[in-house]
């Protein structure tokens, strides 16, 4: 794939955000509409404790992605009740149209005391062209743990292909302390499930479809899917799995991966050419992509340093 | 009609004095029985920690078969491991119910206990296995075999596995909500059921089986399933969701029957067990197993202080009808 860098489009700093948020526009999602593109993303507020909540917010573009339009002013998905799996933030969410619907696949976050966090990944929907979304049957999640996904489900992305609902996810293998000092670590793999109607899914348990380039200790999160030409193209970003937060080489950067079948996965991403240059915005990591087509383009999302702190930016395929 | 008479506390943990993982309770017993012996499994606790906070641990005390007050054997060792760092069993493996596969296998289903920040703890249901009559048990996977799900969103606790029908069949607990009682969480939990054909992958019925009666808030918690004179007979015990440590909110024994395991008809009336004037279980009972052996039926319960002192014996006088 070779994708065309354009220019970070979108600076949380110079926007009102709903929940107080003021920092970080994380993992943006695109939902295009006849006459803009909505992109949702996740913001951060920082609670009483001084800990960060994560909260969706989005903002609409033009479809050439020049101009903004709006923000969105109020919120829209209060966070999970007390005990919930999405007590502690919601981040991501994926949107996928569904007739008259929006379906929403959210990660939702549960602090933990031995570790800091759990995931799963959470249902919810809109039918108000994506203005706001309300759980759908329940407090809890449409996929979370199991035997062999001890942890961290997470990064839901779906889309219905002939019929059926597809989702790539992420699964813990494991926490791990890497140094006697350190806070534990989390490792998590790109998975697969499938559904008949976008609620009950039946996952590929612990099969991990993505083969590791920095071997077994590699960390994979946010995959996202887009047919491109007859070939289903995967976007992801992958790291180092301990002392990945400084730029030092071991943090995010960008992964593709492609197949014909949406079973045997070829990973191909030494050739995707998208370093930044030194200083700029997306130097030090690459992060959180998502591929989506409009207008006859395919558009690339993805956050910069710091895990999107400051923003996202776009990139558009060169064919 | 049918009552149970009170034969006396079995078992107290207490007089255990050289284990320090098994110092305290003997919780939420369930039997397995050997030729010559009764295996009750049960859970336990060591000292709290700095914090006030336990882990819990399950094991299993032998009882002689022609003698349940006669005791032939106490595990020396927990019959599960905790589970590692971040999995969902963590601080616990409280409750444990046992039963064979088709290999005669022994196979324990158990509630594996996490700590969180906001509420203080959450559970999911594990299963592991014993290639050694149930003296230790090997997991299956590191993560839980029933977890949370839109409909039950936290606390998956008190598994009790049975096999009817050439079916396998899973009576649990599923949080309902958390609860701010003077201050602090409390979870409110109520009778659910699974099923499976080969024990391992299950089907939520995702209905509250067993409705509410004391107060909407209810917690119901051990619902113990037996089959006799073609009715499925449910011992489970009840609490109000506040005020629960003491002897007017605390616990007590229910009872339903059902035809077909999903319709239950309540009738607490005849349960046939109620606390006593005095003594070990004058404040609450809970935590009920009903067990059959040498043509009896018999009832393990737990007595005040939900098992921090043992569990007690009663006998079915009459017919489950």
């Amino acid at each position: 794939m070779k994708w065309r860098k354009i220019r970070k489009i979108f600076d949380p700093t110079e926007h009102s955000l709903p929940n107080g948020c003021v920092e970080y526009a994380q993992s943006p999602q695109a939902l295009v509409f006849e006459d803009f593109i909505r992109i949702y993303f996740s913001t951060r507020q920082v609670d009483a404790g001084g800990k960060y909540l994560s909260h969706i917010a989005f903002v609409d573009f033009s479809k050439d992605l020049n101009e903004i339009i709006q923000t969105s002013g109020d919120e829209v998905l209060p966070l999970g009740s007390l005990g919930s799996f999405d007590e502690h933030g919601i981040f991501p969410i994926n949107v996928v149209r569904n007739n008259d619907l929006i379906y929403g696949y959210t990660c939702g976050w549960n602090r933990r005391v031995s570790v800091s966090v759990d995931t799963a990944i959470g249902f919810v929907v809109s039918q108000d062209d994506g203005m706001t979304f309300q759980r759908f049957a329940g407090e809890g999640p449409v996929l979370a743990a199991s035997l062999y996904e001890p942890c961290l489900v997470g990064d839901g992305f779906v889309k219905i292909i002939k019929g059926m609902f597809h989702m790539w996810y992420i699964f813990g293998a494991g926490w791990k302390k890497f140094s006697a000092d350190s806070s534990p670590d989390r490792i998590y793999k790109i998975g697969h499930a499938i559904s008949q109607d976008g609620i009950n899914w039946v996952k590929e348990e612990a099969r991990q479809i993505i083969s590791d380039r920095l071997g077994a200790d590699e960390s994979q999160a946010l995959p996202s899917v887009l047919e491109i030409d007859g070939i289903f193209h995967m976007m992801f970003c992958y790291r180092e799995s301990y002392n990945f937060r400084k730029a030092n080489g071991r943090g995010y950067r960008l992964g593709h991966a492609w197949s014909s079948d949406l079973i045997n996965w070829q990973r191909d991403d030494e050739g995707l050419a998208l370093e930044g240059n030194t200083g700029s915005w997306d130097a030090d990591m690459q992060c959180y992509p998502n591929i989506f087509e409009c207008d006859g383009h395919v558009y690339l999302l993805y956050n910069g340093n710091e895990f999107g702190r400051h923003g996202f930016g776009v990139a558009i395929l060169e064919r | 009609m049918f009552s149970w008479k009170k034969l006396g506390k079995v078992f107290d943990p207490n007089l255990i004095m050289d284990s320090s993982w098994l110092k305290e309770f003997a919780q939420a017993p369930a039997t397995l029985i050997f030729e010559d012996h009764v295996r009750v499994y049960f859970s336990c606790r060591p000292l709290p920690d700095l914090n006030g906070q336990y882990i819990s641990y399950s094991a299993y005390v032998d009882l002689d078969r022609s003698n349940l007050f006669k005791i032939k054997k106490v595990a020396t060792q927990p019959i599960l491991n905790l589970g590692g760092l971040g999995e969902f069993d963590e601080f616990g493996t409280y409750p444990v119910s046992v039963t064979r596969d088709d290999l005669n296998q022994v196979r324990a289903y158990y509630a594996g206990w996490t700590r969180c920040e906001s509420v203080p703890f959450n559970v999911a249901i594990g299963c592991a296995v014993s290639t050694d009559e149930g003296k230790t048990f090997e997991k299956m996977g590191s993560g839980p075999i029933l977890s949370y799900s839109i409909d039950e969103p936290f606390v998956m606790s008190g598994p009790k596995i049975r096999r009817f029908n050439n079916a396998w069949q899973l009576f649990y607990i599923a949080g309902k909500k958390w609860k701010i009682v003077d201050g602090r969480p409390e979870p409110v939990y109520k009778i659910r059921m699974a099923t499976s054909l080969d024990g391992i992958n299950w089907k939520k019925l995702n209905k509250d089986l067993i409705e509410s009666r004391i107060e909407e808030d209810e917690a119901q918690a051990s619902p113990d399933v037996i089959f006799e004179n073609g009715k499925y007979h449910m011992f489970f015990c009840y609490r109000y969701s506040s005020d629960y440590r003491g002897k007017k909110n605390g616990y007590r024994i229910g009872y339903a029957s059902s035809v077909d395991l999903i319709n239950w008809v309540r009738d607490d009336s005849k349960a046939g067990i109620d606390i006593s004037d005095v003594g070990w279980d004058s404040e609450m009972i809970s935590y009920p197993h009903v067990f059959a052996l040498n043509g009896k039926k018999y009832m393990l319960y737990l007595g005040n202080q939900v098992g921090k002192h043992g569990f007690g014996l009663a006998q079915l006088e009459g017919e489950l009808g």
